[in-house]
Order: C-alpha cells, then structure tokens, then sequence
C-alpha cells in the first residue's frame, strides 16, 4: 500500500520545484551520506520515538491527571499537582517503599560489588580450569531478571525448602525466610548479591589491565599483598569500581522482578518487599491509578539522577584515572 | 573499510549512486515513504472500525477474542464449548486466551489501556464496578430486553448482580458460594470429627485446635485475610462490607475480628504466620487444604473439583461457620462484552449461546460455578458423574434454600479493600500490630479506597 502510493505523492513535488532539489543535491556527497545515515537509523529512531520518547512525554503529561487506565484517554481531566502532593503527604505506601528501595540498594550494591569484586580477584590467576569457574560464577547473572529463577529462590527459601535443610544438617532451625517479613527483603538482598556475575566480568577486565609492572616495583619495594591490593589494584581499578558502583546502584534502585514473583505481586509479606517499582505497578495496574504511578515514575526518574550526579561529584575524590596526567 | 579516508576511494560510489538513483529522488522518496507508511498503518487500522456491519451479512468471517482466566482444566471446556459455537456458524471463529487468576486483571486493564480489550473478557465482582463505571462494557440491557440475551431462566437475584449503575454490565457465568474445604482423608485418619454447616465460630475454633493436637495439622487456615470470610462473618453480626457508597461496618468490627483470629492462632488452631501467608493467595494450588498445611481452606465452594486435582486425599465442602443465612448466591464470574468491539451482535450472541445452549452447557458443566439457567442447572446436576462436582453441587443447592438476599456489587476500589485486609491481618499474624491499631489502619485505608 505504502509502496504504491509513494511514488505519486513524491513525483509531483519533485517536478513542481527542480531548482531548489538540484541546488540540494549540490550539498555533496557528505550531506547525502548524513541523510543515508538517518534512513539506517530510521528503525531504531522510530523505536527510539515510539518505545521510549513519546510514552515518556505522555507519562509526563498524565502524571498531572487522573488518568486511571480504562477511562479513554481524551477524558482524563488535568488535575495539577495533586498527584506529586499525595505522593509525599498523604500516601504511606510512597514513604514505606522508597524506605525499603533505599534499604535494599544500601546493603545489597556494595555487597554484590564486594563479591563480584573478590571473586574477580581469586579468578584472575592462571590455575587449571580457571576458564570454566569464570563462567560458572558468570552463570547466575544471565539467568539474570528471570522469573524462573525468583521461582527457584522462593522455594530454597522457604520453610522447608533446601536452605533450611542444609542449616537442619547443623542442627540450626531456619526462618520460612521469604515468608517473614523480618526476612524477606534480606533473601531478595541474597538473590541480588548472587547475580555477582556481570560486575564480576567487568572487573576482571579492569584486572587484566593493571600493568605489571606496578606490581613488580611495589614487590621489589617490599609491599605485601594487602598492601599492593591497596595501593596499586584499587587505585587502578578506581574507574572500573566507579563503573560498576553507578551501573549497579541504578540496577538496585530498579529491583523488580524478584520482588514481584516472591510476593506474587503483593510486596508482602506485610510489604516487606515493596519496591518501589513494584508500588508503582500495584498503583497503576492493580488499583488503576495510571496517572499516579506516572507522577511515582517520574519522581522516581529524577532520584535516579540525582543519585547518579552525586555518585559523580564523589568520584571525582577517588576515582584515579592513569591518564589523567596527561591531560 | 580502510579504503573509507580516501576522497578518491568516496567520490566514484558516491557519483554511481547519483546516477543509479537521482539523488534528490531518492531522498524524496525516502521522505515521502516515511510520510506514507504510518498513514498507511492508520488507515488500516481505521479500517477495522467501519466493519460492524456484520447483521447485514450474516456470513461474513468475524473473528472474536475471548480472554479468561482459570486453569488448564477450564481452558479445555471453554475450548470445547467454543468449538461448537464455530460449528454452528462456521464464519465465527475465536481468538482465545486465558491465564491463571493472578495478573489477569492487571493485563485486562493493560490491554483496555490500549484501546485492545478483547471483544468477549471474563470479570468478576471484584472489577465489575471498576470497568463497568468506567463505560468500558457494553450495557446489555437492550439485548436482554429484546430477547437476544436470554436471562428469562436465571434466578432474579442472579442476573441483578451483573447490573452497575442502571446498566447490565456483565452476564452472570455461575452461581457459587463461600466453601470451607477439608481434608476428609486426614479426618477419617484420626477418626476426627467433620466440620459442619451451621457451628459456630467459636465451635469451628475449638474444633480447628483439636485437629491440630490430634493429626499434627493446623485444623484451619486463618482466615483473617480473606475478605469473604470477614464479609460472611459482617453479615451475620447484621453489617455488611459495603452500604451504599460507604462501608458497612466499623473499625470496632475489624478489630473484633482481628482478635477472633487472634485467639484461634494462640489457641493453636490455626498454622504460624508464614504459613498462613502461603495460603493468602487465589492461586487454587497453593491452598493450604491441598498442599498438606492445614486441615480446612476457604475458598468457593465451585473451586472443590479444581482443588481435588491438586491434591490426593479426599475433599469436602460445608459453608462458612456462623449462620448460613449470611451467605448468598454470588454471581462466581461474568462474561462482558467490550463497548468498543465491531462485532457487538456476534459477541452477545456468544455468551448467549455459552449460557442457553444445553449442549455447550452441558461440555462446560459447572466449572464456573452451578449454571446460571436453572433449567440447565438442573439437567447438568442430574447427569454429572464426577464425585468432588457432585458434592459441591449438593453443598450449593442445600444451601440455596438458606441463602439471604445478595449484597450489593462492590464498589470501585474493592481490590484495594481486599488487598489492604490481607495486609492488616498480617501485620497482627506476625505480632507487628495489635489488633487495634491494625484495624485503625484498615478501616482508613478502605475509607481512601473507596473515595468515602
């Protein structure tokens, strides 16, 4: 349909005004291979606009209406800022969520650094088979956002799933972990910091590049391994840590599916695990409140960016960039 | 590639491409093209809307989406029952969907979001007023009027549910009503005692508790978070859930039943908190009665067939404690028609079908419930074979004859009173609130919920 209607609609136009086509044409090759380079980008444009850009604008826009998500869109009434009002004075669940969001990054960002950087540390050597416990230790993180795997983790965790078998080995009567509310967030904690695998990687790569050399004269200097670690892999691995911390605190922040399959989209038990992006779910799928969960994710976008902007202002203190000198 | 840097090795391509497609042209037509195509897709989709022209041919192809939500057991009946609508008018075919209970309403509410419902969805009274005040079904009173929708056999009271707001917003797919299940296999075990229909509270309490000493099972699983324990439970102290716009009890209810449950966990009655959690889902096989981890469940008393498949030991069904008389005949489900469908006369021709015709009754049997045309209902219990159908067909007719008036269709936000309960019990499961304070929580709660 489209093809045979084009060819009319351009033909016209082109034989109408031929002066300014051809002294178009006369912008050169380097002009012709821009506009070639915005057709290949064209799908991803189109997607860029139809996925990303205009859903958010128009989440921009009904987050100041009481758009509710059944009603038809050109009904919706504009209702100022009473949804950003409600959020931050008069809704609970908004406080309680962002408390167990915060929470949530707090422990599990710098433990899952800590692990992934650890492990990185161990497997940085050449020892026989190094190349399969990298990928086994990759493993978990691309089962990554998997349902199947929040599944798994439900049933290991609770009363008596295989955890608390392996602590009745020892003689210790586990918690029903995933259904305690004094637990249940620490055992999404648990989960996130296992998926250690895609900082890990990235670690590892950081690792491969520090020099030799630096080594060898600190070891010739007479540093210990403790003392090498400090003074010459953090330091050099600063960019990379910094990498990671900003990648993985935005991960954190954004924690949802987990949450959700282990509460069968509650947050419970008694929201214990409501994450903010799983609040903002209930608040626009559950209870209809689509222009609500839209004002949440807008607030939620700037947190984002604000934490990453402060990330950012500190890592100008600790970050050390090997070039830096040069600049 | 590295050809790219040189000018010489740029300018001979560029020139063939000049003269292969007028450069100018080519950036016309693109441009063109790009303008064309999304009007092309608009167009097409335009087209879709001028087509309800289906009572001027009867034979035109239509192709109807239906979505519910239910077990594999139900898809297959659905399926069935469907076939035989095809078979009958061969240019009617149907897209069908269907998924568990949990996160159907979410995706319904997606889908309607995208102007996409389908054209024939199952709802209950949970959302009925939600999506019926939001004009998203199509009001079937005309149809019901002139005869095309058929409710002449179903019980006054039953049809009546589906009515929102003046408009008939939804067509009744099955009676049931609120059934305590039990494990009559771990009963007999022990030679204990069955629950009954009638006992009081206190009795079904003190008869949980000697359960749980006896057979080593929690007797019952702790209702305080089902709403429609706690709403037969309102009923019989003379409230109810909703009256009106407003609720219809009190805070000093919510407590009272707070520490009913309260004193059953302390006298032993019922599980420990996380196990109580693990019941406090729809999800049919995670109930507590078929997963081993309490002797009685609270569901409707429709679900016992379902439950029995999940489960090896013998089921059976008795209505809540206290006064039957405080339960009623619930409408258990509806099918809607979607306002925005092209093929509304094919669609209410549809469910008229699924609810009159003797034969798709019979393939669909009482899965959703006992037959909303009682004519149907009573050929259905005459001839089922299956024993657990069978019980809870008797349970339901036994307690027909007690039943009390119906209460109103909730209203807008009774999800949200429904999840809130679930969390305030919780909080006094686990010894995180007293009974009081999580009352005063709830109570609030549901005042915001229903806009009061």
């Amino acid at each position: 349909m489209a093809i045979s209607t084009a060819p009319p609609a351009a033909r016209p136009a082109g034989s109408a005004s031929p002066g300014p086509a051809s002294r178009r044409g006369r912008g050169g090759p380097r002009r012709r291979e821009n506009i070639a380079g915005y057709v290949f980008l064209s799908p991803w444009l189109l997607g860029l606009m139809g996925i990303t850009a205009i859903p958010m604008l128009l989440s921009l826009y009904l987050s100041f209406t009481n758009y509710d998500a059944l009603t038809d869109l050109s009904a919706v009434e504009w209702i100022g800022f009473d949804n950003y009002r409600t959020m931050f004075t008069a809704d609970p669940s908004f406080w309680h969520a962002v408390r167990v969001t915060v929470t949530f990054a707090l422990v599990a960002v710098p433990l899952k650094l800590a692990a992934a950087l650890g492990v990185a540390l161990l497997l940085n050597r050449a020892f026989r088979g190094v190349g399969l416990f990298r990928g086994l230790f990759y493993l978990p993180s691309l089962l990554g956002g998997s349902v199947a795997l929040a599944i798994v983790w439900v049933n290991m965790f609770n009363r008596d799933g295989a955890f608390n078998s392996l602590l009745g080995l020892f003689g210790i009567t586990g918690a029903p972990w995933v259904n305690d509310p004094r637990w249940a967030l620490e055992t999404l904690m648990a989960l996130a910091i296992w998926q250690f695998g895609a900082p890990m990687v990235i670690f590892l790569a950081g690792l491969k590049q520090i020099p030799v050399e630096l080594y060898e004269a600190a070891s010739v200097d007479g540093a210990n391994a403790w003392r090498q670690f400090r003074a010459v892999t953090l330091p050099m691995l600063s960019p990379v840590i910094f990498f990671n911390l900003v990648l993985e605190t935005i991960n954190g922040f954004q924690g949802f599916t987990a949450a959700f399959v282990l509460s069968n989209g509650t947050g419970g038990p008694v929201d214990s695990t409501l994450m903010y992006t799983l609040n903002l779910y209930i608040k626009g799928f559950t209870e209809l409140q689509m222009g609500y969960a839209s004002a949440m994710a807008w607030v939620f976008l700037v947190a984002i960016a604000l934490i990453t902007v402060v990330l950012f202002s500190t890592g100008r203190f600790w970050v050390h960039y090997s070039d830096g000198e040069d600049r | 590639m590295h050809r790219a840097p040189s000018p010489r090795a740029v300018e001979p391509t560029t020139r063939h491409h000049r003269t292969a497609f007028s450069g100018p042209g080519l950036r016309r037509r693109l441009l063109a093209a790009l303008v064309v195509i999304p009007l092309a897709l608009t167009a097409a989709a335009c087209g879709d809307d001028g087509g309800s022209e289906a009572a001027a041919d009867p034979n035109k192809p239509v192709e109807l989406s239906i979505f519910w939500w239910g077990a594999e057991g139900r898809a297959k009946l659905t399926e069935d029952a469907l076939a035989l609508y095809t078979k009958k008018h061969p240019n009617v075919t149907f897209k069908k969907t269907w998924q568990a209970n949990q996160g159907y309403f979410d995706k319904l509410a997606t889908l309607t979001a995208g102007g996409d419902a389908p054209d024939i969805f199952q709802i209950d009274d949970n959302y009925l007023t939600e999506y019926a005040s939001r004009n998203v079904t199509l009001d079937l009173m005309s149809y019901k009027d002139s005869g095309k929708l058929d409710l002449s056999k179903f019980p006054e009271s039953l049809w009546n549910y589906g009515v929102v707001e003046g408009k008939l917003a939804g067509v009744a797919f099955g009676e049931n009503t609120q059934g305590l299940v039990f494990n009559k296999t771990l009963l007999d075990k022990f030679s204990l005692p069955a629950p009954t229909t009638g006992q009081s509270w206190e009795d079904h309490i003190a008869w949980a508790a000697n359960v749980s000493k006896v057979a080593k099972v929690p007797g019952t699983q702790d209702p305080s978070a089902d709403y429609k324990a706690f709403w037969v439970w309102l009923r019989q102290q003379g409230k109810d859930l909703y009256k009106d716009k407003a609720l219809g009890f009190t805070e000093q209810d919510v407590a009272a039943w707070f520490t009913l449950w309260q004193g059953a966990r302390s006298a032993g009655a019922t599980p420990t908190p996380d196990v109580i959690h693990e019941g406090n889902v729809t999800d049919i096989s995670k109930q507590l009665v078929v997963t081993g981890k309490a002797g009685t469940s609270w569901v409707w008393a429709n679900q016992m067939p379902e439950l029995k498949k999940n489960t090896k030991d013998e089921l059976g069904v008795v209505a809540y404690p206290g006064d039957p008389s405080a339960q009623w005949a619930r409408a258990s489900m509806y099918f809607s028609v979607f306002r925005g469908t092209d093929n509304k006369d094919v669609a209410v021709d549809v469910i008229n079908f699924l609810s009159n015709d003797p034969e798709a009754a019979k393939v669909l049997g009482t899965d959703r419930g006992l037959p909303s045309n009682l004519d149907i209902r009573k050929a259905v219990s005459d001839s089922v074979s299956d024993a657990n159908m069978k019980q809870s067909i008797a349970v339901q007719t036994e307690l027909g004859t007690k039943f009390g008036a119906s209460p109103q269709v909730p209203l807008k936000g009774h999800s949200k009173v429904r999840s809130e309960l679930i969390k305030a019990a919780e909080e006094v499961q686990f010894g995180r609130k007293s009974p009081a304070d999580a009352a005063k929580a709830y109570f609030a709660a549901c005042q915001a919920a229903i806009g009061a």
